[in-house]
């Protein structure tokens, strides 16, 4: 069976996926003061989000388009990407808030800023991806 | 459709579904966690304390706006509070304007009659500096320069104050501005302008180019600053034609020059943009000069108003006998341009005094060679500690090797000095304007406390003054008060008041402890005065304040340093400003009238010899709470670690003495370095801390408490209540959510905000929306702001304590409207150099004037229950890698000047009475340190000499997120809480545990409930430390909202319906859409 759209967009995505877990994981490490807390928890959050799309990209080779595990890994993905930037952001709506106002000399605070954005971008695009993936299929059948 | 084709739908809908459900979540998260903060700038009230309101539990009966500001029914009267705020910040400028300058003699100068035809001048004249880009921003609508010369209205739909934006890229230029608030649609005030008629061609002209400029009312200095003044062939771009206009508007020109404050970046020395003819920040520019001539060809009437919080450079100004009048105006706040305004029209006579002392150069002032950003030559190697959670740079200081001789002291004493002979006064070393010698007439362009008024007044001693000086026998504490009864007369033609300002002189011996040749003792105001009229004005003056630290005193008990009175001739005088009252001084003396610098009339100087028959040499090394005064501050100066390193600035040398630039000192002391790696305490883990009583029943409520005395039993049973970890989250949340204690019957409060200048919260917003006077946000003028009042220098030269009460009790009625119990500020720190760029925030180079009116001011808010907590104790003198610099000074510097402001307004002296110890009850510390300890860590400074000395009872908080690596020095310090601005949901969302602001502690401890289990010091300070949040808080209007019966209610506001609809939907719709996906699958199945 030949590869179909949702094949690319999930492999995207988990790729996104990585990059944007690889991000939130950078940002904590930038200052110990403003460390992600939690952070294992991120870590195996997005880890898991990716195995599941490779997942999800990979069996309807075997077991067809729209099956259960497929479905089933978007979704579970898809809510474990957003619980990586979403602990991202939120832990550092203080710090961002800070930046814009009182505390706009905080260099190491700024480029926490900028890392978690990127992550935010990466994560929320692979989210996006996945959902377009959703409607697509993943294999398609070889012409006779 | 095909079933496949039906379950690729579902399939897609439910990830998208999840998708947004995540979202909403995510953003509900975000909403909550911040939902105080969110209430208060979009004007919602996520959550409301609320209370059964009956006889038998009556609330709001503690404190209550006055009458004139509510309506008959009760309910709050927005117009009338505005209209109030109008009138108090009208008089606010009419007072502090300061009047340097005014050449009547051929019928020019100020005032200027009804009708004039007047040009503005100068950018400023059009966008006017009102408050600060961030801070003490002046919020919503104003009145402007144009309008409160010539209009009799208000036009506030179309005048909204708007604020610099900082470059959130390059966080350096300021590229674009926004207004302070969208629109105002409210009510509309009259009043009564100076009846000018405005040149409309330059206003339009004005408006024009700063499409370009972008100007703001609130902006911020830079550290390579632009004063954005355009040049005349700009304005010539705009209109060609534009001097044609001056023919009819030529009675006067008016030009307007202005430098910004705001909080987080100074000037520095040199950093001015290249080419703009200026070689620092304060002086004018090419186009600031150019603006002056073109005033020249307008009119022969020059007037120049100074829109600064900092000394600018104006010299120039003084000196150029075409410049007729200069009238300093501060920041004016919102409508404080009526007030300069009622000057310029001659309606009131000037009566303020300078805050500061305008230099020539400001770079002459020995502060100047040690400021900006300087840091250790070694930090990476020694200084392990981080920057914390707002990203400070480590390893950053400042030498403040100008000793006691900040400000105008240093001008002054050197003057008198360089005219007695002493100490090698007159050489050039130091001097801006000679090669030669150092000249007071050459270095200073006008002198503190100094201001003209349109009228004279001839001040005189009504008799001896009256001393009343006593000893505690119990405790040793002094008491020792002059009353010096100054009787002023107006021999001029017109109706005035005048500032009555004392200043002493203690007997300098070469060589011995520094003392100032002049400092200010006290301060009154005379009602208005009509011609020919006098008054006799008492001005009482505590001697404790012309008393010397002497650092090396040997007390006789182990300890060193107290303070001293050196027996001598001690001399008193009053004039206009320091330099005025030395001169006379100087005449009482003898000293060479033609060598002084002015006139001195030695009837106005008062001698006191004084000995141990009339005050012992060692009276004062009591405080007035009968703890004995010692050495608190060692580690303050540098030399404590690494002796010789550092010269101060001594009078006995002045040529020999005066600071170098200590630029990349190295470190090399093992305590020191500790100290700056904030090891200073270690917690303990093993105490038995059984005798320490927490969650006990005894059957007390926090609202029982109101009027309690702290030091009443009551408040032990209280406190043994309470669970050590409810202690601990009290110790570390300290605003503006507060956790409550179920124990004692308190829930969490938002209770803390900004600022001085009005309290930062929308009465729209207001948290007491229970209030019978809260302004509902149907009200028309609901969305007013009420920070509208001007900068802190402004009410400073005022020179008036009964205007700077006024304040503190109106910013107490505003606290009563918008249900903030507890304010962050005034600021109190000391403008130990015009390159501050927080200078606007604060009040004065002089503790005495700056105590005063932060005691004032604290008092007066009192009286309507708010809670003033002056920032930044202490020792935050510059904006310059302000997180963490270590200011190092001796311990004579840190206490005779910068903590003489806090002490004044903490002892609040004035007010105490047989039953009554009064004082303030708030305090924020400053993000800099003290040496190499952190303020919030130094036990000598927050317990020794803040509650030992001092008597500070109340609720010191830090500054936002510091030191919170530090979580037990600071408590064992005696600080009592952190501000964790933007922290809710306490006891759930946010926990000790799982606090991001804690994570990382110095001592590698992990905070948590059971943290300090076995540390028996911490359990009885934390116990300490609560004991004086809660007091603070039954102090306040608090206690308005409390009884048996008060609790919690969560409202659903508009963004919460929003979040809570789309979770909702989100949710319904993804399991709909996983069942349909089901259901499609077996139905697939079933067909294939």
């Amino acid at each position: 069976m030949k590869k179909g759209i949702a094949f690319y967009l999930n492999l995207l995505a988990a790729l996104l996926g990585a990059a944007g877990l690889g991000l939130a994981v950078y940002s904590s490490v930038l200052s110990v003061d403003n460390a992600l807390t939690g952070l294992p928890l991120v870590i195996a959050a997005g880890v898991i989000g990716v195995v599941l799309v490779v997942l999800a990209a990979v069996a309807p080779a075997r077991m067809g388009n729209h099956n259960p595990v497929t479905a089933i890994s978007v979704i579970a993905a898809i809510a474990l990407y957003s619980y990586v930037y979403g602990q991202c952001t939120l832990q550092r709506i203080m710090l961002i808030a800070g930046l814009f106002s009182f505390n706009s000399g905080n260099t190491v605070g700024w480029t926490i800023f900028y890392v978690t954005v990127a992550c935010a971008v990466c994560m929320v695009l692979a989210c996006i991806l996945l959902i377009v993936s959703s409607f697509c299929k993943t294999v398609k059948p070889v012409q006779q | 459709m095909k079933q496949s084709t039906k379950k690729a739908l579902w399939r897609g809908l439910s990830g998208a579904m999840c998708f947004t459900m995540c979202l909403s979540i995510i953003l509900g998260n975000a909403l909550e966690a911040n939902a105080a903060t969110i209430d208060t700038y979009l004007g919602t009230s996520s959550e409301v304390l609320t209370s059964k309101n009956d006889a038998e539990n009556p609330l709001y009966d503690k404190f209550t706006p006055p009458a004139e500001l509510l309506n008959e029914d009760g309910t709050g009267n927005s117009h009338a509070l505005i209209q109030a705020a109008i009138d108090l910040n009208r008089r606010e400028a009419a007072e502090g304007a300061v009047l340097l300058k005014n050449n009547t003699e051929n019928g020019q100068g100020l005032p200027l009659a009804s009708g004039s035809n007047v040009t503005l001048l100068g950018i400023r004249s059009h966008v006017p500096l009102i408050g600060s880009s961030f801070g003490v921003k002046a919020q919503g609508p104003f009145i402007s320069l144009e309008q409160a010369l010539s209009q009799n209205k208000t036009d506030f739909a179309n005048t909204i104050t708007t604020t610099q934006n900082t470059n959130a890229t390059t966080r350096e230029e300021a590229t674009s501005v926004s207004k302070t608030m969208e629109s105002w649609s409210g009510d509309e005030f009259e009043f009564e302008g100076a009846g000018l008629n405005i040149n409309p061609t330059m206003v339009e002209v004005y408006k024009e180019l700063n499409k370009t400029y972008n100007h703001a009312n609130n902006e911020n200095p830079e550290e390579i600053y632009n004063p954005g003044e355009p040049s005349v062939n700009e304005i010539a771009g705009v209109n060609s034609d534009y001097q044609s206009s001056f023919a009819e508007y030529g009675d006067a020109a008016i030009v307007v020059l202005g430098r910004p404050s705001a909080e987080s970046k100074d000037f520095l020395p040199g950093g001015i943009k290249e080419g703009l003819g200026a070689e620092e920040p304060l002086a004018l520019t090419d186009n600031e000069r150019a603006a002056i001539e073109m005033a020249k060809q307008a009119s022969d009437n020059v007037i120049v108003l100074i829109n600064s919080a900092s000394a600018m450079e104006i010299g120039d100004l003084k000196n150029d006998p075409d410049v007729d009048a200069i009238l300093w105006i501060g920041f004016p706040g919102c409508y404080g341009m009526l007030g300069v305004a009622d000057i310029i029209s001659g309606r009131v006579s000037p009566s303020g005094g300078l805050a500061d002392i305008f230099p020539t150069y400001n770079m002459s002032a020995p502060a100047m060679q040690n400021m900006g950003k300087m840091y250790y030559s070694n930090t990476d190697e020694v200084i392990n500690r981080t920057g914390g959670v707002l990203g400070f740079t480590p390893g950053s200081y400042t030498i403040e090797a100008e000793g006691l001789y900040v400000g105008y002291r240093y001008y002054e004493t050197r003057y008198y000095d360089s005219v007695a002979g002493n100490g090698n006064a007159a050489s050039p070393v130091g001097a801006y304007t000679s090669d030669t010698e150092w000249n007071y007439a050459n270095e200073v362009a006008y002198g503190f406390g100094y201001g003209l008024s349109y009228t004279d007044f001839q001040y005189e001693f009504d008799g001896q003054p009256v001393f009343d000086i006593s000893v505690d026998e119990e405790t040793g504490a002094p008491s020792a008060y002059a009353t010096f009864n100054v009787k002023v007369t107006n021999v001029g033609d017109v109706p005035g008041k005048t500032s009555v300002q004392i200043y002493g002189q203690a007997p300098y011996i070469a060589g011995g402890v520094e003392k100032s040749a002049i400092q200010l003792l006290n301060f009154e105001k005379s009602s208005v005065l009509e011609p020919g009229a006098s008054e006799v004005v008492p001005v009482r003056v505590d001697l404790q304040y012309i008393a010397s630290y002497d650092e090396s005193y040997d007390n006789g008990d182990g300890t060193m340093g107290t303070y001293i009175m050196d027996p001598g001739a001690y001399y008193f005088a009053v004039g206009n400003g320091a330099h005025d009252a030395l001169n006379h001084i100087m005449a009482a003396q003898g000293m060479d009238a033609a060598r002084m610098v002015g006139e001195g009339n030695p009837a106005q100087a008062y001698m006191q010899q004084i000995d141990e028959n009339f005050i012992s040499k060692t009276m004062f090394s009591v405080s007035k709470t009968g703890h004995k005064i010692s050495n608190q501050l060692p580690y303050a100066d540098w030399n404590y670690y690494q002796p010789g390193e550092v010269t101060y600035l001594s009078r006995s040398d002045w040529a020999g003495t005066y600071p170098k630039s200590y630029t990349e000192m190295t470190l090399t002391n093992e305590e020191l370095i500790n100290n700056l790696n904030g090891k200073t305490y270690t917690l303990q883990t093993g105490d038995d801390t059984s005798d320490i009583l927490w969650g006990q029943d005894n059957g007390i409520q926090f609202y029982e408490m109101f009027g309690v005395p702290y030091d009443d039993p009551k408040w032990d049973s209280l406190l043994d209540q309470l669970t050590l970890e409810e202690a601990m989250y009290i110790f570390s949340f300290g605003g503006p959510s507060i956790p409550g204690a179920d124990s004692i019957g308190t829930v969490e409060t938002y209770m803390t905000e900004n600022a001085g200048n009005g309290v930062a919260v929308s009465l729209n917003a207001s948290k007491d929306p229970n209030a019978p006077w809260a302004i509902p946000s149907s009200d028309v003028n609901g969305n007013w702001h009420p920070q509208v009042f001007g900068n802190a220098p402004l009410i400073a030269a005022s020179f008036n304590p009964e205007l700077m009460y006024e304040l503190g009790e109106f910013t107490g009625i505003e606290s009563l409207f918008t249900g903030i119990n507890i304010l962050w500020g005034p600021g109190l720190n000391t403008h130990r150099h015009a390159y501050n760029g927080r200078n606007g925030e604060y009040y004065s180079e002089d503790p005495v004037l700056s105590g005063v009116a932060a005691m004032e001011f604290a008092i007066g808010a009192l009286d309507y229950g708010l809670v003033a907590a002056p920032k930044h104790f202490a020792f935050n003198d510059q904006e310059s890698e302000r997180g963490g610099v270590s200011p190092y000074m001796t311990e004579q510097r840190a206490r005779e000047v910068e903590l003489r402001a806090y002490q004044i307004a903490f002892e609040a002296t004035k007010y105490d009475t047989e039953e009554n110890d009064a004082g303030m009850r708030g305090l924020m510390t400053s993000f800099s340190k003290i040496g190499s300890i952190e303020c919030t860590t130094s036990e000598g400074l927050m317990t020794e000499i803040l509650a030992n000395e001092w008597g500070f009872i109340g609720y010191a908080v830090t500054d936002i997120y510091d030191d919170t690596d530090l979580w037990s020095a600071v408590l064992n310090a005696g600080t009592t809480c952190f501000d964790t601005r933007g922290q809710s949901g306490f006891y759930g969302t946010t926990t000790l545990e799982n606090c991001s602001l804690f994570q990382n502690q110095v001592d590698g401890s992990k905070l948590s409930a059971h943290m300090i289990d076995g540390d028996a010091n911490l359990q009885m300070k934390l116990k300490e430390a609560v004991h004086k949040n809660i007091y603070a808080w039954t102090e306040s209007h608090l206690m308005n909202r409390y009884n048996a019966t008060t609790h919690i209610e969560s409202q659903m506001t508009w963004w919460r319906a929003i979040y809570y609809g789309m979770t909702g939907v989100s949710g319904a719709v993804l399991v709909l859409s996983v069942v349909m996906y089901g259901v499609t699958s077996i139905r697939k199945k079933e067909e294939e």
